[in-house]
Order: structure tokens, then sequence, then C-alpha cells
């Protein structure tokens, strides 16, 4: 069962762009393997304004704290650029 | 390259927004953005053609960078299965082989499509039929609509290395995939490979990450990579982008909408997500490594693939010059122009054999100043190579004259002798002061453009014509590109948002006089839309609304033919061009005006003028009652009664000076020679209004201020114009009389006065020269205000001349041949008057227009000799609102009837129609045109049961007689009809005809008019200016000319009936008082004050503005109650009379008193 976290994180990206660490809790989890991004589209006509973007930008991620065993994160990136994470899958 | 590692990656499949209703970026702004990105390459593959290629690779040259160029297509088997849609990219350094078969592979496929009933804008295949949408579900359905290409002849097409085809996820290949269908995919692969030469196919890897299991998504990505590894074929990376930036996803949903003609929250496969954007390297990078990431690839396959990708770009880098011929001309071989020898030579030849015929009437020394002009002339057409576009262009112009048609040359072609000579032109350019150099010089850096007015209703004819005579592989027609403005904006937004159509339709008629770009501001600013920004403010979605309609303008929506471009080439056309079939029928080159001078594509406008057809019709209908010809080309240009129309300002119908603006400018100027009507319509632009030249030049020729020369030197230049700088061709004169540069650098500098970076420039150079030419710095810092004041604005007299010759001779015509004439205009339509005004003009003349009579209404309107002498105009049959052109044609064709009976049998009208001639009195013939037994026909008809008997053509008709029945007494009274009770003739006519032509439609209002003082049209000229009137009439046109002062003028035109229409102007404060009426009202009541304009010009200032149904139903519901009280009034007087008389009668009768209670209550309020 997913985890909801929803919670505003700080991501430490690599050269490629690509999420390598991120700071949950005051702890550094570290990416492992490749990440894979996934982008949704949203109804963006049932809201106001025209959006600058028309889909959310997840990226689905293992990652673990320090030694610990590895989870499975879903992290959010906003369009202003900040990060939620969003889910843990455990 | 070596920048597979680097910064740089180069895009092989882009769609640019000339695949409309996909693509939503300019080319221009992509190749910059790549540029921008890092990238040296960028290809553009529109869909289904080559729309935006020579933008591309014009855009490319100018950001500095190598560009490709494709064509997304349809393919299909030898069973006509289609094989989904590919990308085919031309091959570069093959000196344009790649190129032409691209060129080639487009136009089979649209050729090709296995459907070819379509027709127009079907070209394009796009539009609304969603055959080929985003969704893997549609690209496989029945290649039914829209070009496809059949495998074979890609196959040939791509031989000798010329072509690469990329499979992608919309081919049968990736659509398999997607189905996780791999053995079939391998099975169509390999059938690929078999039919394409070796190396033609590449795999094409696209992810847009999307979510996993829909399209877009890594998983189909790296099924299609090992794919690729599996057959040892190449793959390439690509976006198959859509749009440059990611904001602009929202346009590309909007796109969609519009393809499938489904609001966004419809779609069936919306795209998948917004991540089809022109991606910069590292980006791309990020995407391949997750791809290759998500599958099992050996190590070495992420290098590969970008490698392979960077590899394929080098070998589709396109050389504009060696492999798409940029800036080349290519004039039509010798012999296709019947030249067998050096075309140099010819053309001299026929060029002084046409001066001896022209010009020997005029005498010896105008002969020979022809001769040196054409000396002058022949040294830069030589210099320049273009001696075959001279032979070609007057060789089009000879099969035209040679069928019979009425030809007139425009534009600046008229300044050249030459041209002249050819008889490619008819206006002579010495004696009117044209000049060659404003058409050719060896500082023109462009082709030269003639343009050849005809007679509308002939256009497609020549056309054909000219296909037969050149060869369809040297013709082709051009496209134009039809690109969103305000109403389509608005339509296809309020779509995609799902309002309803009611509600769109309102706010789409407000959608004028604006651009879609400013929505916002004009809701702001435009008093007329207050009420649509109250609801903007209101609603979310209509909010919404005016963004995404902003979004949309301006960009490509549909091609379809160009009016009048023909473009004529060698063999090779067919090579440098893809085609598609227009809607006419003919091919039509996918590459539209701004595409020719690039591609050295020589074009010809060849422009259908209705005038020309009205007046051939005049000619034509004159020979035909007369047996006299009339040669309009021959008329001399000095008749005075001609001059005396015009200056009456009776120029309804005249070519070009009809409009109420140019009414009140001719009423001004009274023209009296010719050269006076070709300033007066070059003084009637744009530019000349907002500079205020009209004004300057009436002062002078009316002589209220001296003509100011400024200097002895330019009077022979500006006396023709009494010291106003018109022209073009004035302007060149003074920068050479002040320069000495010659009149080739003087257009230059002409053409640059319109850029204000290069005045400096200019100024410096002319202040030096000028100085040096004895000038002085006085008379220098005064030339030079009028010229850099003058701008790019003006007119080329050779454009003015040759618009005044058809103003000259349709003038002559309503004249001299009035009925003829009006004939013309009624038939062909060519002015901005609708036609009921024409009627009423024609009425003033004294010219009848006769109602539409089934045995003599014929196909165009025909002109009657009438018993008395006069002459009136028959009613044509196609005014028949809702008649079929079959039904017309019968009609047209077994005329006289002897019989109702003998109408129907041979006419076999529908019932509609037959209905409709009835009810307008098409048919009185057989009722004795006895109005009142209408109402006995129109039942019988409509009794009638059963089919009619059909009898062919030519056999003779059943005498049986099919009478109206004639009913008397009682039963008169009962046959009437509801269609014709309470209705006049004039309403019937406007029902059936949209065009009453028994009695003005304001007739009936012409005793309220009487009642309310409104002053007559036809009397308006006869009143003081600042005099306060009403007027009133039905609007006939609106007009929001150009104004010095940029603040917003509506003229609109209203005709009552009695004469020429009257003009009102609204200024801005009016506008304001008025609101929407301005534009929306239609019968109207307006207060004003006459404002006199030269001698005979009156025009009214508004003041405010009445709906005319309003005012009537007001005056007549104070009629009501004062006829009321009138009525009270009469009885309780007579009451009182019979009170007096009978003092004894009980005066507690409540009626009674009842009545005078209301009375005394009526008469104290």
């Amino acid at each position: 069962m997913p985890h909801i976290i929803d919670a505003q994180v700080d991501v430490e990206l690599s050269a490629d762009g690509d999420p390598r660490a991120f700071i949950w809790n005051r702890f550094e989890h570290t990416v492992i393997g490749q990440p894979q991004a996934v982008f949704k589209r949203t109804r963006w006509w049932e809201n106001e304004g025209i959006p600058t973007r028309i889909d959310t930008e997840l990226w689905r991620l293992d990652a673990s704290r320090g030694g610990e065993e590895q989870h499975r994160y879903d992290l959010r990136r906003g369009m202003d650029g900040s990060w939620v994470l969003a889910l843990d899958w455990g | 390259m070596n920048s597979a590692l680097g910064t740089s990656f180069a895009h092989l499949h882009v769609a640019s927004a000339y695949s409309t209703h996909y693509g939503v970026t300019l080319p221009e702004a992509l190749a910059e953005q790549a540029a921008a990105q890092g990238a040296n390459f960028l290809a553009v593959t529109d869909r289904d053609g080559l729309y935006g290629a020579v933008k591309h690779v014009r855009a490319c040259v100018a950001a500095g960078i190598r560009p490709g160029l494709g064509a997304e297509l349809c393919v299909h088997d030898e069973e006509y299965r289609p094989l989904g849609r590919v990308v085919v990219l031309a091959h570069g350094q093959t000196e344009g082989r790649g190129y032409a078969a691209l060129c080639r592979a487009v136009s089979a496929a649209h050729a090709g499509g296995t459907d070819r009933r379509g027709t127009g804008q079907r070209g394009t295949g796009q539009h609304g039929t969603g055959q080929h949408g985003t969704g893997q579900r549609s690209a496989l359905t029945p290649a039914s609509t829209g070009p496809s290409i059949s495998r074979a002849q890609l196959a040939d097409l791509a031989g000798l290395a010329s072509l690469t085809v990329l499979l992608g996820p919309d081919s049968d290949v990736g659509l398999a995939i997607a189905r996780r269908d791999n053995t079939d995919a391998a099975a169509r692969l390999a059938h690929w490979q078999r039919a394409l030469p070796a190396q033609a196919v590449v795999l094409e890897i696209v992810c847009h990450l999307a979510e996993s299991g829909t399209v877009g998504s890594v998983t189909p990505a790296t099924r299609m990579l090992a794919l690729a590894e599996k057959s040892g074929l190449p793959a390439v990376f690509s976006n198959a982008v859509r749009y440059g930036t990611p904001d602009e996803a929202v346009t590309a949903d909007l796109a969609d909408a519009a393809r499938f003609l489904l609001p966004l929250a419809e779609l069936e496969t919306p795209q998948t997500n917004g991540q089809a954007w022109l991606k910069p390297a590292g980006a791309m990078r990020q995407v391949a490594r997750m791809i290759v990431d998500a599958g099992l690839h050996d190590d070495g396959a992420l290098e590969r693939l970008l490698r392979d990708t960077e590899q394929l770009a080098d070998r589709c880098s396109l050389d504009p010059v060696s492999d798409i011929g940029l800036g080349r001309p290519r004039m039509p071989e010798a012999r296709v122009i019947g030249v067998t020898g050096d075309p140099v030579t010819e053309l001299w030849r026929r060029a002084r054999s046409g001066i001896a015929d022209l010009y020997s009437a005029s005498g010896s020394r105008a002969v020979e100043a022809a001769h040196a002009q054409l000396a002058h002339e022949m040294k830069t057409v030589e210099h320049l190579g273009f001696a075959s576009y001279f032979l070609t262009v007057s060789r089009v112009a000879d099969i035209i004259r040679g069928m019979g048609i009425r030809i007139q040359a425009r534009g600046s072609g008229v300044g050249s002798v030459l041209n002249y000579a050819l008889r490619t032109s008819s206006v002579e350019p010495i004696a009117n002061g044209l000049l060659w150099e404003r058409f050719l010089s060896p500082q023109r850096q462009t082709l030269p453009d003639i343009d050849i007015d005809v007679e509308s209703a002939r256009r497609h004819d020549i056309y054909r014509e000219v296909f037969r005579a050149f060869g369809s592989d040297r013709v082709s027609l051009m496209s134009m590109t039809n690109a969103y403005r305000g109403r389509g904006a608005v339509r296809d937004a309020g779509l995609a948002l799902g309002l309803p159509d009611a509600q769109i339709n309102v706010i789409a008629k407000q959608m004028w006089r604006f651009n879609a770009r400013d929505f916002r501001r004009a809701l702001e600013e435009k008093p007329e839309l207050g009420a649509l920004a109250a609801e903007v403010r209101e609603s979310q979605q209509l909010d919404l609304l005016v963004d995404l309609t902003a979004r949309l303008d301006r960009l490509p929506r549909h091609i379809s033919v160009h009016p009048c471009g023909v473009i004529l080439s060698d063999a090779s056309l067919l090579d440098r061009t893809p085609v598609q079939a227009s809607g006419m029928g003919l091919p039509m080159s996918q590459y539209d005006k701004h595409d020719m001078d690039p591609m050295g594509l020589i074009k010809l406008d060849i422009l259908g003028v209705r005038m020309q057809s009205a007046m051939a019709h005049a000619v034509e209908e004159h020979h035909r009652l007369t047996g006299e010809s009339i040669d309009l080309d021959r008329v001399p240009l000095d008749d005075a009664k001609t001059f005396e129309l015009i200056r009456s300002t009776r120029t309804l119908g005249i070519f070009q000076i009809e409009s109420p603006g140019q009414m009140e400018l001719v009423g001004k100027l009274q023209p009296e020679v010719f050269n006076d009507l070709t300033v007066e319509i070059s003084l009637f632009r744009p530019g000349p209004m907002k500079n205020n030249m009209p004004l300057k030049y009436l002062q002078a020729r009316h002589g209220e201020v001296s003509p100011d020369y400024i200097h002895p030197r330019f009077e022979p230049i500006l006396r023709e114009t009494n010291g106003v700088v018109i022209f073009h061709e004035q302007v060149m004169r003074l920068f050479d009389e002040l320069t000495g540069c010659g009149l080739g650098k003087a257009d230059v500098f002409r053409r640059h006065l319109g850029k204000p970076e290069q005045l400096p420039q200019i100024e410096e150079y002319l202040r030096e020269k000028a100085l040096a030419r004895g000038f002085s710095v006085k008379v220098i810092d005064q030339i030079w205000t009028v010229l850099a004041g003058f701008g790019s604005f003006g007119f080329a007299k050779a454009h003015g001349a040759a618009f005044a010759l058809p103003t000259y001779q349709s003038a002559w015509l309503k004249t001299h041949h009035p009925a003829a004439f009006l004939a013309g205009l009624l038939t062909h339509d060519p002015g901005m008057w609708p036609k009921d005004l024409i009627v009423a003009e024609a009425r003033v003349l004294g010219v009848p227009v006769l109602p539409l009579d089934v045995q003599s209404s014929a196909l165009d309107y025909r002109v009657e000799d009438l018993a008395d002498g006069s002459q009136g105009i028959r009613l044509a049959l196609p005014e028949l609102v809702g008649s079929t052109e079959a039904e017309r044609a019968r009609i047209a064709r077994h005329q006289p009837f002897s019989s109702l009976q003998d109408f129907r049998d041979r006419v076999n009208p529908r019932r509609r129609t037959f209905e409709a001639l009835a009810r307008v009195g098409a048919l009185d013939t057989f009722i004795g045109y006895d109005r009142a037994r209408r109402h006995e026909l129109l039942a019988h008809i409509q009794s009638l049961r059963g089919t009619a008997v059909v009898i062919r053509a030519d056999q003779l008709a059943f005498e049986v007689e099919l009478p109206v029945p004639r009913y008397s007494g009682d039963r008169a009274g009962a046959i009437t009809s509801l269609e014709l009770r309470g209705r006049t003739q004039t309403d019937l006519e406007l029902l059936d005809l949209n065009l009453a032509v028994s009695t003005h439609q304001m007739t009936r209002f012409h005793a309220l008019f009487k009642e309310l003082g409104v002053t007559p049209a036809s009397e308006l000229g006869n009143l003081p200016g600042g005099t306060e009137v009403l007027l009133a009439g039905v609007r006939r046109a609106t007009n929001t000319p150009p104004m010095r002062g940029g603040r917003r003028v509506v003229f609109i035109s209203l005709d009552d009936g009695t004469g020429p229409v009257s003009n009102v102007v609204f200024f801005h404060d009016a506008q304001e008082r008025v609101g929407g009426q301005v534009f929306q009202t239609n019968y109207m009541l307006v207060r004003g004050r006459t404002r006199r304009s030269g001698a005979r010009g009156v025009s009214v200032t508004g003041e405010n503005l009445w709906n005319l149904f309003d005012v009537a139903r007001q005056v007549k519901e104070r009629h009501a109650v004062e006829r009321a009280a009138a009525q009270e009034a009469a009885s309780a007087a007579a009451y009182a009379a019979e009170l007096a008389a009978h003092p004894s009668a009980q005066l507690s009768s409540s009626g009674a008193s009842g009545t005078l209670h209301q009375l005394n209550a009526a008469q104290s309020a």
C-alpha cells in the first residue's frame, strides 16, 4: 500500500538533471539506479487561466536512507521547480 | 559531426505550424530556438506536405543551422491496406535528387490517396477527419480519406539513396509494438526491408515519458529499440515534436480539438501529455537514458542511438542552393513559348515591331522616344537574363486574348515600354510618366511581377488553357495559407471549451475590426463590446476563451488555392514543388506567395476581376441588341459626358470610385482628364490619407494655396500633382535629381524610406550629393522632410494608371449605355454595394428592372427593349433562392412555354421551386398577368399530385391543358394562400429573391418618414452645411476607413429608396453614445448634422441612431392611443350632445360615466 506523504523536500539533481538525492525529515535519501520520470496530463480547461504546462512531472525512484532498506518513492515537481515527496510505495 | 555526445541534438521529426491543426509553432521560431539550444541541424517534417519547407530552410539559413526536410506521410500496401504514418526524409548533398524525390513522394501521396472524391481543402488531409490522429487506434483505420502513398511508389522514389523512411510509433511496425505483438512487428518490418532499398529504412524511437500503458510511454520505446537491435537496423531518436516550448502544449490541445471537431473534454485520444516540445540536447539525452535503462540493451546502446541519429541528420542536411535550388529562377524552355532561336533576339524583334505598330500614329518623336526607352529596358533584361520571362508573360497574354477575353495588366509592370510593345499591358507608359525602374532594375533583388486582370467569369477557362499550352509539368496554381483570424479563432477556442454553439455565435459576430490577439484589450477599449466584457468578468470559462482565442490568432489554418497565382516554370517544376489537387481540380503547389521568390518560381497573377466581366457583359448585350461592337480599349479617353457623370459623384457601380469615401473625394477633386483619375485613385489609399495628402492636393488644385515646388528643378517632377508628392515615381525622380544616383538606385532608396533604421544613412548620402549638385541646405532640409515623411506610403503611378483605365471605361459605359452596363453589374456583382442598391440606381436612371418571368428571364441579366422605346433589365433566374442550377438551365433551354403544363413537363421543377416561382409572379404569364389570380395559381400548383410527365427535350409538348381553374363569387375569396396573404410583392420578392425589384423595400416607410420629417437622400444635396437632419433607411455598407489621428470612424451608407445612398459618419463620441447599434442595426433612423464637402458632396455627422422598427412601433402605438382618445372624445361629445338634447336622461349609466372619467383622466394627463 502506498503511503501518502505530501511533504515539501529538497532535491539534489545530477548533471543530467535526474534526482540523485532528496532530503526529507533532515535525512538524506540517496537514489539508487535510474529514476523514471512520468508526465501526466491535466484537464487544464477546467481551471482558471492558461497554464504554462499541461502536465505534472512525477519521478518514480528507489532510494534509501543511509544503509537502510530501499523504498520506492514518487517525487512531484511543481511548475515553480519546487519538489514534493508525494508517495512512499514501501 | 562530432556533437553526438555534446550539447547538440538533431531533431529529425518536427511538425511546424504549417501542419495545420497539428503543429503550432512557426518554422522561424523553431529554427531560432534550435540554434539557441546549441543545435546545428533541424528538420521540419510537416504532415502530408512540405507546407512550411521554404520558410524552414530560410529560417535555418538565417539562424546559421543546417536544414533538413521531410514529410509525415500515410502509406498503404499493394492492396490499399494502410501501413500507418511514416516520416520520409530527403538526403542532402545529392544535387537535389533527395529533395526532388521528397517533392514527388508528397505529390504522389496527394494524387494516390485512395479517395479522390475530396476537393478543395481536402489537401491538408487533417480537416476534422481525425483519420490520422496521435492515437494508435486511428492511425490504422482504412486510408479512405486524405493523402496516402503506396509503398511500391515510395520504394521507387527512395532508390538511388534519395530518401530515408523512419518507421516510428505511428507506423504499422510501431503500432504492432504498442499492441505488444512483437512477432507481427518483426514480420511487418521484414516486409518493409524487402520492399525498400537497403539502408532506406530506419526505426524511430519516440518517448514522451507518458504513464505506463499509454501512448508515448517508455515501454514501447524500449521494445522498438530492441527490435532494431535484433534486426540489425539503425534506430534514431526523435521527439515527434509538435511545438517549440512546453507552454505551447495548450495550443496543441486546441489544434487537436479543432482537428477532431470535439471539445477537449470529449477527445478520445488527446495528446498523452505536454512533452512533444523541441527539447534541448540534455533533456533528450535524459529521456534516451531512461529508454535504454528500461529494457535489456547492451552497454553501447545509448551512445549508438544518439550517434545514429546524428549520422542520419548529417545525411539529411540539405544545401539550400545545390539541393533545393534556392534563389535560382527557372523560366519555361524557349520552345514552349514558341521561340526557336535566341530568346533575346526574338524579344528584340517582337518589341520593335510592337513599337512600330503602337507609336507610329503619335509621330516620329514618340517613336524615337519609345525606341530609346526600349533600348534602356532591354539592357536590364539582358543583364538579368529575363528575356524568357517577358516572352512567357506575353505568350500568356496572347493566349488570353486569343480566347476573346478582356485583359488588363496591372502593377509596376505597366511602367514598361517593353510590356506595352509586347501588348502585355495596355497603358502607354511614357506619356503617363511611368517608370521602368519601379518595375525592374539591376538593383532590385526580387523577380519581376506582372499582374494581369481578366474577366472573372472566364478565369478557370484561362487556367486550363495555360496548363494545356505549357504542359502540366511546367505549370501549377499557387496556394495560399489561410491563417486564423478573430472569428475562426473564437469559434475553435469555443469548440475546444465545449461552449454552446449559440453562445459562440453571438461572440463570433462581434469579433471584427480588431485582431484576435488583442481581444483582451479590445474588450477594455471598445464601447460596443461592453456587454461581452461584463460577461467575461463573470465567467471563468469566457475568461479562458479570450486568452485561447488570442493563442490561435495568426496560426495557419488551412491552405487553399490562391485566387490568381499561376506558377510557370520549366520541366523541373515538379522536382521543386510538391503539388496537390485544388478545388477546381488543377494541381496546386504547396508553396505560397512568400515562397515563390526564394524558390526561383515565376509567378504570374492572373486575377479575375468582376468588373471586367461586367463590362464584357455590357458590350455583349449591346451587341446582341444592336449588332454594334464596342471596343472599350479604343474608346477616346477624353469624353466630356463621361467626366460630367464622374464629377456629379453619381459613381455607384463605377470601378474603384463607388465607395462613399471615393464619392466624396471625387466630388471635391472634380476630375477633368484621365490623369486626374489616376491621381484620385492614388490619393485614396491608407498612406496618403493618413498623411493628409488629399487635403494638400485639393487646396493646391483649387487654387486655395499656390503649389510649392520647393525648387525649380523639382517643378517638372511635381507639376502634375500641384507640388504634392503622391507617386512612388515622383520620389524616385526626386532622389535621382538630388543625388544623380540613377532611377534603379532611387527605387532602392524609396523602398528603404519605410525602414526608420535606414533613414540616417539615406539622409547622409542625400545631403552630401545634393550639396554637390547645387542645392542649398534650406532646399535639402525641406525636401528631406517631405521624403522622410513619405515613408513607404504612396502608390506606384503605374498601379493608379492601370486602375484608372477600367474606371474610365466603366464610367463611359454607365454614361452611354446605362441599361447594358447595369445588366453587367447585376450579373457579375463586381462592386461593394448590394444588388438592391444597383436596382435602386437603375430606377433613378430610368431603367426599370423587370420582374422574374419564366418566359423571358435568362441565366444572366438581359436588357429588353420596351414598348415605349426605352430599355429595361430583366431579373435573372439565378436570383431565385433555393432553385438548382439544373432547374434554371432547363427553364432557359425550353423558353418560351406554351402553358403551365408545358412548363411543368419540360422543366420538371421541384415543388419548392415551382411554388417560389408562383409566389414571386414568375408564372404570372399563365394567368394572363392578373396578379389577383396568383392565389388560385399557387393553390392549384399545391394541389397538383403525381409526377410530371417526362418528355424528351426534342419532343413536342403534350397539348393537354393544365388550366388554372378560375373561381368566382364566394369561392374566389376562399382561395387565399397563407403564403400570399397580407404580403406585398416586395415582401415576396425579398423572401424568394433577396432582392426587391417591384418597389423599394423602404417605400412602406415613406409615410412614416414624412410624418417624422425625415430628409430624403435625394434632397440631402440641397441642404446647406450644419443643418440638423433626420435620415432613415436600410444599411447598405459600413466602412471604417483609415483616418488621420488613428481614432476609428464609422461610415454607414443608408438607402431610403429615393436616390443614391446618404452617408452618415459616426465619430468616436457618437459611437460611445450609440454603442453596438452602430454595427448591428440594419434598419435605422439617424439624427445628425450636414457637412458639406466640396462642390457636390454632402455627408452627415451622426449624433444618434435608433432602430427603425422600434420607432415605427412607437409611432404606431402613439397613433393607437391618439385614435382611441379621439374616439373617446367623439363619443363623449356625442353623449354630451345627447344629454343637452334630452336633459332627462339618467346620468347614472356606469359605462358613460366611466368613459367620461377616463377621458378626463386622459385630458388631465
